[in-house]
């Protein structure tokens, strides 16, 4: 295995993580091979044993973010109750590095009466919990029934396009027809006068209603569809007014 | 080496080799040198420097070197700050282990 082999299959291997920490880590192991340098290649390989191991390490450190937050925590309340022994060492560079997180394991372990300092913590996770319970038990909800709405808005406003789309093209459909009848007819006039005559002259009247009609029709499309797309822009804008002036 | 490594004496040594250098220092001779101190292997610095990285105890920076962009890791104000906690906690720790090896009073 070479270097190209290892990053190809590095990136293969990582292609369930987030892009971000893919190219990071993509980034790291390819300026790694470069500062270790060509001749070192086979030996850092060697060293990093194999794309699946890296990948492993990499995604294992990933899944345990969650639970870091819990290792802190008991790492400063480690720290607190070896403070307890020693309050002279360290303990103003302990606070302050820890910030309030260890300051209130501290408390804690004293009886736990520092019920104002908790609270900012518990109730901003209470409300990503409540936020996230009320994502997973409205999301069957919520989500097909906006897609019922936007599905009915999109299928109301195709209509009314095909609507008048469909009258345009009724009359182009008459003013060919108009001009068929007087080919038709034209034909006809030799074998038989009057039934060519006619023909020819419902053609005519024919071409002339489809030909104007046409007109009419994408004049009156002109005038209507930009009414009707400010008419949809103002529906959809009103909540947001009707919020921002509340 | 007999002892394990555990994940905070790990953080403190990245720590501590990064902050050696002000302006900074790239991934590879960050393994050269965690390596002299300690038996690591390659694969578990990168994880490590990433998470210091989030946990704003490192930044990243990216600089023109040999014609390619070389990624560069710094101790920031946090980082440091860390890094001093941990060296208080470290000489607590090894003296208390210190003195019960010596047969001393216990720390």
């Amino acid at each position: 295995m070479n270097r190209i082999e290892f990053m190809t299959e590095l990136a293969a291997l990582l292609q369930d993580v987030p892009e971000e920490e893919r190219r990071d880590a993509m980034q790291f192991y390819n300026d790694y091979f470069d500062d270790a340098g060509e001749d070192k290649e086979g030996e850092v390989i060697a060293e990093l044993e194999s794309p699946g191991k890296v990948a492993e390490r990499i995604k294992a450190d990933l899944l345990g973010q969650q639970t870091e937050k819990e290792y802190t925590e008991t790492g400063c309340r480690d720290r607190s109750s070896e403070e307890k022994n020693m309050p002279v060492k360290g303990s103003g560079a302990y606070q302050k590095d820890t910030g309030d997180y260890g300051y209130r394991e501290y408390q804690y372990g004293d009886g736990g009466q520092d019920k104002d300092e908790q609270k900012p913590w518990s109730s901003n996770i209470l409300k990503v919990i409540l936020i996230i319970a009320i994502i997973l038990v409205g999301a069957p909800v919520i989500i097909p029934c906006a897609f019922a709405i936007i599905a009915v808005a999109v299928a109301g406003i195709t209509a009314l396009f095909a609507f008048f789309f469909a009258i345009v093209l009724c009359f182009i459909v008459v003013a060919i027809v108009g001009a068929v009848l007087v080919g038709a007819g034209l034909l006809t006039l030799i074998p038989e006068i009057a039934v060519g005559l006619a023909l020819i002259g419902t053609g005519l009247i024919l071409g002339v209603i489809g030909t104007v009609g046409t007109v009419a029709g994408v004049k009156l499309c002109i005038v209507v569809l930009p009414g009707i797309c400010r008419g949809i822009i103002w529906m959809c804008r009103r909540p947001f007014q009707r919020k921002a002036v509340v | 080496m007999v002892f394990n490594t555990g994940a905070a004496l790990l953080d403190a040594i990245v720590l501590a080799v990064v902050s050696r250098d002000k302006e900074g220092t790239y991934g590879y001779k960050i393994t050269q040198d965690v390596r002299k101190a300690i038996e690591v292997s390659e694969s578990t610095l990168y994880p490590v420097l990433r998470r210091l990285q989030k946990d704003d105890c490192l930044e990243v920076y990216d600089r023109q070197f040999d014609g390619r962009n070389r990624r560069y890791y710094k101790v920031t104000e946090k980082g440091t700050a860390q890094l001093e906690l941990y060296e208080t906690e470290w000489k607590n720790y090894s003296s208390r282990i210190n003195g019960l090896f010596e047969g001393g009073e216990s720390a």
